[in-house]
């Protein structure tokens, strides 16, 4: 019985308040647009790129190396360098160091077989190599493959539900689910790889489901009041969403022992699932119930 | 009503029986058995080469050597270096799983080995090992038709050096540009950059006459692996180290020996000490760069000459290192005097060589976490749905799902790189999402029919797919299809789940509602 008042309580609490939640992630989505516009005016770009994107070399050195010995001689002469290490996933020792820099492979070995004093080979080390031109091709072009993906994904969406605002509610919310993560690793300052971007499509596609449910059981059905049926669909939508959000955390558990790419795509999912968390359940639910209260649909 | 009842149940089973077949046929196409195999596994073998002629080829599996059991790629090693620890020649007697070999020789057998492939899941070059290379023309953008060549005369030049396990592809990006992939497996060959990046133009000419180039139209064979006309000469220390000679024979065509008569014909014979000489010598050049000049005899002058003696030379600090050295500068020299030269300057714009072994740590790594995944999915599904029989479903269908995913990358010889395996595990997590659907839509609004609520799920579930389907595509061109696997092992995650487990997966809970 008190929960049945708890709940009607909420429910007038949102009856009355839901166009005015539509300004929570509206100010969220500003203030990620204005970062992310900061970040283009000082670098050019709309993210910080790794040396797959931006061309140059990556040595991973294997075994557990003396960090701090390279670190300090190779900045000297290398700028922009960086540095990883990566850790046996049980004892924790480092295992190997990732070197990042914009320089080419014939400058960079030689610099660190110098301090190591031994040559490096492929028995103790990888070494990755792009050219700064491939690296802005690939750059572009998955820009432009983001934007084509955007755009599929919305002629489905259209196609799935054909009526013009509901549809923009879904499509509005996936792309607060982009610009919000991207915000987030500029804020961190997370360099971005290929693989990162790959992410950011996958997030196109991954973080609609639960608008998709969402705008189903509204429209497509009239059981229950139209509050019954956003309720019940945050109920299965928040779990889809904390049950991916589980799957991903492992991940981070094990950040340090994952392959780059890995860490990438799950850096940037478990960020899209977060951000998806208010875009559904706050800027989607708020448009959907404002246009069926305006179509008078119960 | 009792017809109607059976054809019912049939109906229920035809779903399960296809998802039953789906699991069935991926257990055939990973061949997990293959992990108790024993042996090594014959990755190439040398043409013409004694293990050659007496009937050894790659993917044969050797089982013993010897009557000594070969378990693994250590033991393999140990038995033939005891073997061929000195220069006498033995007998040998390997064992393959269908034959049985002998061997007489006083080297071990020209062949590589490689440990047998646990399963037929093949990882990528990320987790592997190997190195990889994107190669495009300098300045020029390459028509479909100039690439195949290229592609056909890189094959032929890894060939004829003798590196194994080459694949050479082509590739196609996002705005049409056209690259030459290069991906050798397991290995990083010393000469690989020089090897892909070198046009391999070479000119012989005198003063500014050009007699012959490289290619089959001028030469019509190459000396090589057989000492009594290629072979090392003769080192000496120079200024802070040691050089060594080479020199090779060649056969010239009728056309370019002409050439060589015509041109020499009208040069002067000069004499010094060392004997009489033409005038002008003879200039060997590779990518335009001088290798060796060579004076020319005088009873060569306008003589029509097939055989040719072509020779350099090779660089050290130590004497064994320019012995090496100029052992791999004949080699080189060879391949490209067979090969002949590319019709353009290329340019890598990838290369990357990847070490196996962090690759192996990656591997475990990646296993652990994605156990780690499923029990962390199983422990919220059980928390949250209080049931066993539901938790238990949901687990084997998203296990089935990655098992499917897995059978049809073995199936059709996907390597799976980290980004394949990332989206197996994503494509996993949208599997459970869907599931949790069917499984609230299911239980929600019981005045409706089970049917019609299951409908209505597979409706939210076909939006969620065409979604992600539409979103992945853009993946298969952009980059240079290097993330094509990320966005290929997505799609038949989901796919899969669309198609064979997820409607399975519905009937499962109808029944478990009914």
């Amino acid at each position: 019985m008190e929960q049945e008042i708890k709940k009607s309580k909420f429910e007038k609490f949102h009856d009355k308040y839901y166009k005015l939640l539509l300004i929570i992630p509206i100010i969220i989505l500003i203030i990620s647009f204005f970062y992310i516009g900061k970040i283009y005016s000082q670098t050019g770009d709309f993210l910080y790129k790794d040396v797959s994107l931006s061309g140059g070399t990556t040595i991973t050195l294997n075994g557990d190396i003396d960090l701090t010995k390279l670190e300090n001689e190779l900045s000297k002469n290398f700028s922009g360098i960086s540095f990883t290490t990566l850790t046996d996933i049980s004892t924790r020792k480092p295992t190997a160091v990732v070197i990042q820099s914009r320089s080419s492979v014939e400058e960079l070995k030689p610099a660190i077989e110098k301090i190591l004093g031994y040559s490096l080979n492929d028995e103790n080390s990888s070494i990755e190599f792009s050219g700064s031109s491939l690296g802005e091709d690939f750059y572009k072009q998955l820009l432009i493959a983001l934007i084509i993906s955007f755009v599929l994904m919305s002629a489905v969406i259209f196609i799935l539900f054909r009526t013009f605002i509901p549809s923009i509610a879904v499509i509005f919310s996936a792309f607060s689910d982009i610009v919000m993560p991207l915000a987030l690793v500029d804020y961190l300052g997370i360099k971005i790889s290929a693989a990162g971007i790959a992410a950011f499509l996958m997030l196109v596609g991954y973080s609609v489901d639960t608008d998709i449910l969402l705008t189903t059981r509204v429209l497509k059905t009239r059981e229950g009041s139209l509050n019954h049926r956003i309720f019940g669909s945050f109920k299965t939508g928040m779990f889809m969403t904390i049950t991916a959000l589980a799957a991903v955390l492992p991940a981070f558990l094990l950040m340090t022992s994952l392959p780059d790419s890995f860490r990438q795509i799950f850096i940037i999912l478990s960020f899209g699932l977060l951000a998806d968390i208010m875009n559904t359940w706050l800027t989607n639910v708020s448009i959907i119930k404002w246009y069926c209260k305006s179509k008078n649909i119960q | 009503m009792v017809l109607q009842k059976q054809k019912y149940t049939m109906k229920l089973g035809f779903k399960i029986w296809i998802f039953i077949f789906a699991l069935l046929f991926a257990f055939f196409s990973i061949a997990p058995w293959k992990y108790f195999e024993s042996g090594v596994l014959i990755s190439s073998v040398t043409t013409n080469s004694t293990a050659f002629e007496q009937g050894l080829r790659p993917n044969q599996i050797i089982k013993f050597i010897d009557g000594e059991k070969i378990n693994s790629l250590a033991d393999y090693t140990n038995i033939l270096s005891e073997k061929f620890n000195s220069n006498q020649t033995t007998k040998t007697i390997i064992q393959t799983k269908n034959s049985e070999i002998i061997l007489f020789s006083n080297k071990a057998p020209e062949i590589t080995v490689s440990e047998i492939p646990k399963t037929n899941i093949k990882t990528g070059l990320d987790l592997s090992g190997g190195a990889r290379a994107l190669v495009k023309a300098k300045d020029k953008e390459l028509s479909t038709s100039e690439l195949s060549d290229l592609i056909s005369i890189t094959e032929n030049r890894f060939n004829t050096y003798g590196i194994a396990d080459v694949k050479v592809v082509p590739v196609k990006d996002l705005s049409g540009k056209n690259y030459m992939e290069i991906s050798i497996a397991g290995a990083t060959p010393k000469d690989l950059q020089e090897l892909v990046s070198k046009q391999g133009k070479f000119e012989a000419k005198i003063g500014n006459e050009t007699v012959f180039i490289g290619g089959e139209k001028d030469i019509t064979s190459v000396c090589r692996n057989d000492a009594t006309c290629a072979r090392i000469e003769l080192c000496d220390t120079t200024d802070g180290g040691y050089y060594c000679k080479f020199s090779f024979a060649i056969t010239l065509s009728q056309q370019a020996a002409e050439n060589h008569a015509n041109i020499t014909k009208d040069l002067e014979i000069n004499s010094t000490a060392q004997g009489n000489y033409l005038s002008k010598k003879i200039d060997l050049y590779l990518d335009d760069n001088l290798v060796d000049s060579l004076l020319i005899g005088e009873d060569l002058k306008g003589t029509v000459t097939t055989q040719i003696s072509i020779s350099g030379s090779g660089q050290g600090t130590t004497q064994l290192e320019a012995y090496d050295d100029a052992k791999a500068s004949m080699k080189k020299l060879q391949t490209v005097l067979l090969t002949g030269s590319l019709p353009f300057q290329l340019e890598i714009v990838k290369l990357d060589t990847i070490s196996p072994t962090l690759g192996k740590e990656f591997l475990k790594n990646i296993t652990l976490l994605a156990m780690l995944v499923f029990l962390v999915i199983s422990i919220i599904l059980f928390v949250k749905y209080r049931n066993i029989k539901i938790t238990l479903s949901v687990i084997l269908t998203m296990f089935s799902e990655a098992f499917i995913t897995l059978g049809i990358a073995a199936l059709i010889r996907w390597n799976l790189d980290a980004p394949s395996i990332a989206g197996i595990i994503a494509g996993m997590g949208t599997g459970v999402n869907d599931q949790i659907v069917i499984l609230d839509e299911s239980v929600s609004n019981l005045n409706l029919g089970i049917k019609e609520r299951i409908k209505r799920a597979l409706f939210i579930i076909l939006g969620a797919f065409f979604t992600i389907f539409a979103a992945m595509l853009p993946l298969f061109w952009a980059g240079a299809g290097m993330l094509k696997g990320f966005a290929l092992t997505t799609l038949i995650g989901v796919s899969v789940g669309i198609l064979i487990t997820r409607p399975a997966f519905a009937e499962i809970i109808k029944r478990i509602g009914e």
